[in-house]
């Protein structure tokens, strides 16, 4: 039986069932990352033993008829950024490479309190920057559609371990686009939730305002069961949102009568290829004839977003990224003079390029003289979107974009123009910018077999109506498909 | 807008080779030409959002780790303290 291939709600129903058991799916995922992996690489460190002696444990459980939380004995891999206790946790950097947290990420906390069992921590770009996951320090994760592609970032490890089925499900965190992003690349769904409906504690901050964790998943369903057990208020992070977090899968709901998408102008422009642009105007067309009424509307200032954005996150990041100077965790440069010879050979030594840009445009913007041109206007354009989207939702209950204006790219495409990297981000970045949920589901292929995903954006705390619209979609078109054949 | 490479170097504790400065403002530079276009724009204020304010917890000492395993990371300790070069005279 191949359990990996399998999704998370059907292990979790074989389970209670004794169809199956932990242990039979967790050696099932790693036989997949055996014959898989060398052809992938989504895995930066992988935790085998603990996964498995976890899943005797459930087993265990099973056996001894107690109440099963819904996540148990399910595989959930997670992106290397978040904090997992005694698993070393390296932001794909140099600078943590030997890192190892002495606590773990809320969000970790919780799936661990559902017995969930963790094959290992996930590849991504070096502190969360990129749109491809090339910046890694250790390693360049493969498209599982097509291996000399890169998998899309910062979450590329996620996307590529959930669609090369090398993980039942993944966490992912999203800052500008990088569990949409990837999920787009990859062909899986990749939920980016409202700021503050889960905590980041423990996430290594790279942008706090924008920073979010989300699930990643072959299926709706599964998304709204992961993203079900990680939301929630957490005293340890102030920006976390006290709310009434219903199921949002129980209540999933396959039905699309009178929903009213909204189509904004700015995000079908030249700049879309044309192929993402007709299979994103075909899925408009399927959800139209089941029921949902199209609005054409504008977003004026989509076109500052990407230069707001770049400046916010890289403001923040350089502020973030200061603690890491050699003295209490972290890499430190063997020779030095003192102790600022240290810190400027620390950093200089454990940073990649794109890191050092970030840290450099983000201290810019906030140096004497430059933050009212640079780092205020941006946060006042930031405030202009949110009332854009404020506005637009008086119309409409979502809207629906493309995720991304191309497909997967080949790898090193791209690596030496950071300008183009940037633009990979153009339809994503402002929903950070304004806090709000969005989600991206597969609506088709390109020529050369790549997927191309469209965004169903939402007004805060809107989950539930992108998930059952994303849901409804994916009813429509029989369910979303991973490369059985990866080459 | 240009770019003064070695003074945000100091600021950002980097340290670069000459040739790696030359590269770094080159790509400084057309990142700043990208990022430059914002339109004017009046101070209209930081976005908050008054429906779900930040929530503080109480501060309250609570001992949640041990001296050693917060101590595991640094690279250099001595009696359970973390050393760094000598920075007073």
């Amino acid at each position: 039986m191949e359990l990996y291939k399998k999704p998370a709600h059907e292990l979790s129903k074989m389970l209670r069932n004794k169809e199956c058991s932990a242990t039979e799916i967790t050696e099932s995922v790693f036989e997949r990352i055996g014959s898989e992996e060398n052809k992938v690489n989504a895995y930066i460190t992988l935790n085998k033993e603990q996964a498995l002696h976890k899943a005797t444990e459930v087993d265990q459980n099973i056996a001894d008829g107690k109440d099963l939380p819904r996540l148990a004995g399910i595989p959930v891999a997670v992106k290397d950024n978040i904090c997992t206790k005694g698993i070393r946790t390296s932001c794909a950097s140099k600078i943590l490479e030997d890192f190892v947290p002495p606590y773990n990420a809320t969000v970790v906390e919780k799936l661990n309190s559902q017995d969930i069992i963790m094959p290992g921590k996930l590849n991504m770009d070096e502190f969360a920057m990129g749109s491809s996951t090339e910046t890694s320090f250790f390693k360049k994760t493969s498209n599982p559609f097509d291996t000399s592609c890169v998998p899309g970032g910062s979450s590329g490890g996620s996307a590529a371990a959930v669609a090369a089925c090398e993980a039942t499900l993944a966490l992912g965190s999203d800052t500008g686009g990088s569990i949409r992003q990837p999920a787009a690349f990859c062909g899986i769904v990749g939920l980016k939730p409202t700021y503050g409906s889960v905590s980041r504690y423990g996430l290594v901050a790279f942008a706090s305002s924008l920073d979010q964790i989300g699930p990643m998943a072959r299926n709706v369903k599964d998304a709204a069961m992961l993203y079900s057990a990680i939301c929630g208020k957490d005293s340890l992070d102030a920006t976390s949102v006290r709310k009434d977090y219903s199921n949002f899968e129980d209540n999933l709901c396959n039905n699309l009568k009178g929903l009213k998408i909204g189509l904004p102008k700015e995000y079908f422009s030249e700049g879309i290829e044309p192929e993402v642009k007709a299979s994103v105007m075909n899925a408009v067309q399927l959800l139209e004839q089941n029921g949902a009424k199209i609005h054409q509307i504008s977003l004026p200032s989509t076109d500052y977003a990407l230069s707001a954005y770049y400046i916010i996150a890289s403001a923040e990041a350089s502020s973030n990224l200061a603690r890491f100077d050699g003295v209490k965790y972290g890499y430190r440069t063997k020779e030095y003079t003192n102790l600022i010879d240290m810190y400027e050979k620390t950093r200089s030594e454990g940073f990649g390029d794109e890191v050092k840009r970030r840290i450099m445009l983000g201290t810019f913007v906030l140096s004497s003289g430059y933050y009212d041109a640079y780092y205020k206007r941006a946060k006042s354009l930031q405030k202009r979107i949110s009332s854009e989207f404020t506005e637009a939702f008086s119309g409409c209950d979502v809207i629906l974009t493309p995720t991304t204006p191309y497909t997967a790219f080949k790898i090193g495409q791209n690596i030496n123009d950071p300008l183009k990297m940037y633009a990979c981000d153009i339809c994503t970045v402002t929903v950070n910018i304004a806090g709000l949920p969005a989600i991206s589901i597969p609506c088709g292929s390109d020529s050369k077999g790549l997927p191309i995903g469209m965004q169903l954006i939402g007004p805060k705390f809107s989950e539930q109506v992108l998930l059952n619209t994303a849901y409804s979609f994916e009813n429509i078109v029989d369910g979303f498909k991973v490369p059985s054949d990866i080459r | 807008m240009k770019i003064d490479i070695n003074h945000i170097a100091k600021l950002s504790r980097l340290k670069f080779s000459d040739d790696e400065a030359k590269k770094f403002e080159n790509e400084m530079q057309s990142i700043l030409d990208m990022v430059e276009n914002l339109p004017p724009m009046e101070d209209i204020g930081a976005l908050i959002d008054p429906e779900n304010p930040m929530e503080m917890r109480k501060d309250e000492a609570v001992n949640l780790y041990k001296r050693d395993e917060l101590l595991a990371n640094a690279k250099q300790t001595q009696a359970g303290c973390v050393v760094v070069p000598k920075v007073v005279e």
